[in-house]
């Protein structure tokens, strides 16, 4: 049984595996849930009281956590003293503000690992305690889906189907091993042969409970619609995986793919800008900077709060012109991205909702629940114009960078081979890069080809260099596996490439833009875009081969000059207020809007304070419904009545229902056998009642008597008032607890329940008919 | 519909009944509810069967109701010698006649006194069963139809049970009412030895009402109203015997016939000219528990017939109009 609950917690933990991007926290805490276990086994052993047991077990996991995480400051390296538990508190402080900055796979920081390792110690005891030391395997399900949840809930992508069955299958042997203990606790069952015995038969039962469970868990995801979870597409086919962001950049890379080969090319974003180089426009949505040599994917990334102002991108020296432009991006209803698409490098951007920066990437990712969809955004961003020669002069990187130029042993060396043969005679890192450039884009015959698949191999990029088709994933992956190789910091960048203007001066990205492109470092200038795919984007004036070599004039100077020569005044500050020039281009927030958008989404806010009213005064109102339904139909039964002879019966009888029910909801139930004078005489002996009182009563039986047995039914006056009257002293024949109870809660709401379950029952009989 | 002049025979029926009762109250002391019975069962038109213990004053009663009402008084000791013809008559040969002359038998009376009826041959008992069936006896082709009113008020001893003939169920079920009369109490009792002590209160009895008033109280008690709720519960009643588990058989439709007469002679004898469920909830033991089989199981548990009714009268639901929906 201890073993059963160990695997069970042990198996479920591995849930939490991909959360982080080592595992060598696992064998630290399997090693102290097994201790943990083993000392509650001997703990019961030796037949300490249970609650000693779980003492005993809790301060043998206080003492690994400190020989684990506190060993200098604890004494003898497992008693944790003040310092100890200072210390850990810290930690589990770091851990949790570690957890609230890392997207996941998030590093494994020693805060991260504490609360980790204490977790499953938590849970672990928890489940001890339930199983073992209490005997209550059930219960034991809640700590484990607890556990489970954790770690399905902080994995943006859902938790693996391989570790969801480990976790069930770790409570189901536990609850195996119990129904065999509990067996074992009361004896061998006798049975014949062939006849099954209870062990067996409950084991049986176990299976096949655990079986449909296991079926219904892994089947009802497919059948249920997921959450549109698409990079591109948020609200494509639905079979991406629920709600998850482009961290997965296996995922996303797939997904770019699927949306460059969309026939139905909607309008993902529209942008509004004051640059005058739309065609230059490209929107980040991510960067992946971690080759594997299968494919590229975004490193654990440290996120801070949006700020004021971005810091200044990484690389870029001030000798670097610039120009910063400001954008206003609409996302349409459909599209949900947890990373807001923008210009790089980004200065400030505004967004209504929880978004963070990732300062390394200068991404800006969402919370939990942020996306794109039908979100607007206002971001400014820097128009970084190098020169040629800057570019050339860039010294080699720092080696804080050097992981940036890290390949991959599994990488072929035929990639390598080939970037020196294309960039043979390049005398730098930016001829070097431009001769890469200009070898995908032209010199080297490669086609661009949607159709081919993206290619999780190592072998992807050589089959690519070999067969030259392929489409922006081979060319950006295969440009920055290529710099990397000749020593150039490289990364990928996945985004859209700048889409078409409109006639009203905005510009509207589709799918069909999605695009990936590397992006190479040089110091001095920063991250430097450029564009090997042939017929995509744009190639940036300062990659261009004609005039790179020897070419002396800022290649985007006329351009801008140009802009500035037309319209002196259109440069916008780098202020973020906003200017003439931002209101023509509508790209100011209007007055209305932060509150609009503050508001959630626009829209008047009153129906939904009315149902939130509507729902409180309900939730008020609904424990004196049946006070309610009694009154009101107290004062019905009781109220006024046509004088005809038709209307004599069914007042008297409402009138003696009235009598019946209040005797009831006093305390004196009704007797469907007795005949009124019977009923009349219970109410009366009941509710000791003095003899007027008494012949009141009679007369009400009476007339119901006369009306429903004499042959012609004779209207008896005052017989309400009878009834209030009798009411009144049988009240006061009773204790205000009775009182209070037959008017908050009256017993006779039960004709309620029966008019309903005759109802249904009636309904159920028509049906029946009707089918048979 | 009731009319005046229902009412005023309902208060002669009501006022000539309690002198009977009177009367009768004299001879038998603390029984008011075995002669309200009685009672009940002359205006139904029915017969009673008294089954007690020997002396607790089976036959004192039939006497006094007998002596009460000015009418035709026969009494049959039953033994086991006895002869139907000593019950219904018999036709001997007149000489001078050259003809059979038809001896009526003791049956022709208005009222008849059958002391222990167990203890006939069954022959006999049929005799009489038949005659009290059809109020009427037919001897060698020629029918003879017996007085009115007529009634049989027959004894039996539930406990020396030898050499007795059990009436069998059918013709129990001929008898509209078995009454036990139970030992007195103890006042009742003290009373009754002041009384009886010296000469017999029931040689003192004078009759207090007349025969035909007798056919009169009848007529009156079968214009009483019995409405279409009671009439069903009366029905529901009797088929509750038929279908409870602890009855080997239950009531007939003759049963349901008496009950709903019975139930009328009641609402009569309170004054009332319509049949209340009360009427019949009172009567239903006494009309329905000796007809009533239990099985052995339930005799075995102690269950006679008698709780048996009264529990089915505990769980059949008193007829009622359905008051308006929802309240």
């Amino acid at each position: 049984m201890t073993l059963a609950s160990v695997a069970a917690t042990l198996l479920t933990a591995t849930a939490l595996l991909p959360l982080i991007d080592r595992g060598s926290w696992y064998p630290r805490a399997f090693l102290a849930v097994l201790l943990t276990a083993g000392v509650g086994a001997a703990a019961r052993r030796l037949s300490m009281p249970r609650p000693t047991v779980v003492a005993v077990q809790l301060v043998a996991s206080l003492a690994l956590l400190s020989f684990y995480f506190a060993r200098q400051q604890a004494v003898a390296w497992l008693l944790p003293g003040p310092d100890a538990v200072r210390r850990l508190a810290d930690l589990a402080g770091q851990g949790v503000r570690d957890v609230g900055e890392y997207t996941t796979p998030a590093p494994l920081t020693d805060g991260i690992a504490l609360l980790l390792i204490g977790g499953v110690l938590v849970i672990a005891l928890l489940v001890d305690a339930l199983a073992v030391t209490y005997g209550l395997a059930a219960p034991t399900g809640l700590p484990l889906l607890a556990l489970y949840s954790v770690a399905a809930g902080l994995s943006d992508e859902g938790t693996h189907w391989f570790t969801f069955c480990a976790a069930a299958a770790g409570y189901l042997a536990l609850l195996l091993a119990d129904g065999r203990e509990r067996l074992t606790r009361w004896g061998r069952a006798f049975g014949g042969a062939g006849s099954v015995s209870p062990a067996r038969s409950g084991q049986r039962t176990g299976r096949r409970i655990g079986a449909v469970a296991l079926g219904v868990a892994l089947l009802a995801p497919v059948a249920l619609p997921s959450l549109g979870g698409s990079l591109m597409a948020g609200a494509g086919s639905g079979d991406g995986p629920g709600g998850s962001g482009p961290v997965d950049s296996v995922d996303l890379l797939v997904e770019l793919r699927d949306n460059l080969n969309e026939t139905d090319d909607r309008t993902a974003l529209t942008v509004r800008t004051t640059s005058r180089r739309t065609d230059d426009l490209y929107l980040r949505i991510v960067s992946l900077d971690e080759f594997d040599g299968k494919t590229w994917e975004a490193s654990p990334r440290r996120t801070v709060d949006l700020p004021d102002r971005f810091p200044t991108p990484p690389g870029l020296g001030l000798q670097v012109d610039r120009r910063e432009v400001t954008s206003r991006i609409s996302a349409a209803g459909w599209y949900r991205q947890r990373h807001l698409p923008m210009p790089y490098p980004a200065t400030w951007a505004d967004a209504v909702g929880d978004w963070r920066l990732d300062p390394v990437g200068m991404t800006v990712i969402g919370g939990r629940k942020d996306t794109t969809a039908d979100k607007s955004w206002q971001v400014a961003s820097l128009e970084v114009l190098p020169t040629r020669e800057q570019l050339a002069a860039a010294p080699a990187p720092g080696p804080e960078l050097r992981n940036l130029t890290e390949l991959p042993a599994s990488l072929p060396e035929e990639v390598g081979e080939r970037a020196r043969e294309v960039t043979k005679g390049s005398r730098n890192a930016y001829e070097q890069a431009v001769a890469l450039q200009e070898w995908f884009s032209r010199t080297g015959n490669f086609s661009y080809d949607t159709q081919v698949e993206v290619g999780e191999d190592s072998r992807a990029i050589t089959r690519f260099l070999r067969d030259r088709k392929g489409f922006c994933i081979h060319f950006s992956f295969a440009m920055a596996s290529m710099a990397r190789s000749l020593g150039i910091p490289a990364r990928v960048a996945v985004g859209f490439a700048p889409g078409s203007e409109q006639g009203d001066g905005s510009v509207e990205v589709t799918l069909r833009d999605a695009h990936a492109w590397p992006e190479l470092y040089f110091e001095g200038v920063g991250w430097t875009r450029f564009e090997p795919t042939p017929t995509r984007g744009t190639q940036p004036e300062y990659t261009r081969p004609e005039t790179a070599p020897g070419a002396s004039a800022r290649p985007s100077e006329a351009a801008v000059e140009d802009t500035a020569s037309a319209e002196p005044s259109a440069r916008p500050s780098a202020s973020v207020s906003c200017t003439v020039e931002l209101k023509r281009l509508d790209a100011c927030p209007e007055p209305t809007d932060p509150a609009l958008v503050a508001d959630g989404g626009g829209g008047p806010r009153w129906p939904g304070t009315l149902l939130w009213t509507a729902a409180g005064l309900a939730a008020l109102l609904l424990p004196l419904t049946p006070m309610l339904w009694r009154l009101r139909v107290r004062a019905l039964r009781l109220g006024a009545h046509g004088r005809g002879e038709a209307d004599v019966l069914p007042h008297t009888l409402r009138v003696w229902r009235e009598l019946t029910d209040s005797a009831w909801d006093l305390g004196l139930p009704p007797d469907d056998s007795l005949t009124p004078r019977r009923a009349a005489e219970r109410i009366v002996r009941g509710g000791r009642l003095d003899p007027a009182t008494a012949e009141a009563v009679h007369r009400v039986a009476s007339a119901v008597e006369q009306v429903l047995y004499a042959p012609r039914a004779r209207a008896a006056p005052g017989l309400a008032a009878d009834v209030r009257g009798v009411c009144a002293v049988l009240r006061g024949s009773v204790g205000r607890g009775t009182r209070l109870r037959a008017l908050l809660a009256p017993r006779s709401a039960a004709r309620v329940r029966w008019a309903l379950a005759s109802w249904m029952a009636g309904v159920r009989s028509r049906l029946s008919r009707r089918a048979a | 519909m009731t009319t005046y002049d229902d009412r005023e025979n309902l208060f002669d029926l009501t006022a000539t009944v309690e002198r009977i009762r009177n009367a009768v109250e004299q001879v038998i002391e603390g029984k008011p509810e075995v002669v309200r019975l009685s009672l009940t069962v002359l205006l139904a038109e029915g017969h009673l069967l008294i089954e007690d213990v020997p002396g607790v004053g089976k036959t004192m009663l039939a006497k006094a109701l007998a002596r009460s009402v000015d009418c035709s008084v026969r009494r049959i000791q039953f033994t086991p010698d006895l002869l139907p013809t000593d019950i219904t008559g018999v036709s001997i040969w007149d000489q001078q006649r050259r003809d059979f002359e038809f001896k009526p038998g003791a049956i022709f009376s208005q009222m008849v006194i059958g002391d222990e009826i167990n203890r006939a041959s069954p022959k006999t008992q049929s005799a009489l069963l038949e005659s009290m069936e059809e109020r009427q006896v037919t001897i060698d082709g020629q029918t003879y139809p017996l007085p009115s009113p007529f009634m049989v008020v027959a004894t039996q001893n539930p406990v020396e049970m030898e050499g007795t003939y059990p009436l069998p169920e059918a013709q129990r079920d001929r008898f509209m009412a078995r009454v036990s009369i139970g030992y007195p109490g103890t006042e009742a009792e003290l009373r009754m030895l002041d009384v009886h002590g010296g000469a017999s209160p029931l040689d003192d009895l004078q009759p207090v009402a007349h025969a035909h008033d007798i056919v009169k109280l009848i007529e009156t008690v079968r214009e009483v109203h019995v409405s279409e709720p009671v009439r069903r519960y009366v029905v529901q009643l009797v088929a509750a015997t038929r279908a409870h588990a602890d009855l080997r058989l239950g009531a007939s439709p003759r049963a349901t016939l008496h009950l709903l007469r019975a139930a009328k002679a009641s609402a009569a004898l309170a004054g009332r000219e319509y049949a209340l469920p009360d009427d019949v909830q009172a009567l239903a033991p006494a009309v329905l528990a000796h007809r009533l089989l239990p099985t052995a199981q339930a005799q075995l548990g102690g269950r006679t017939a008698d709780v048996v009714v009264r529990e089915i009268l505990a769980h059949t639901p008193v007829p009622a109009s359905p008051g308006p929906r929802g309240l």
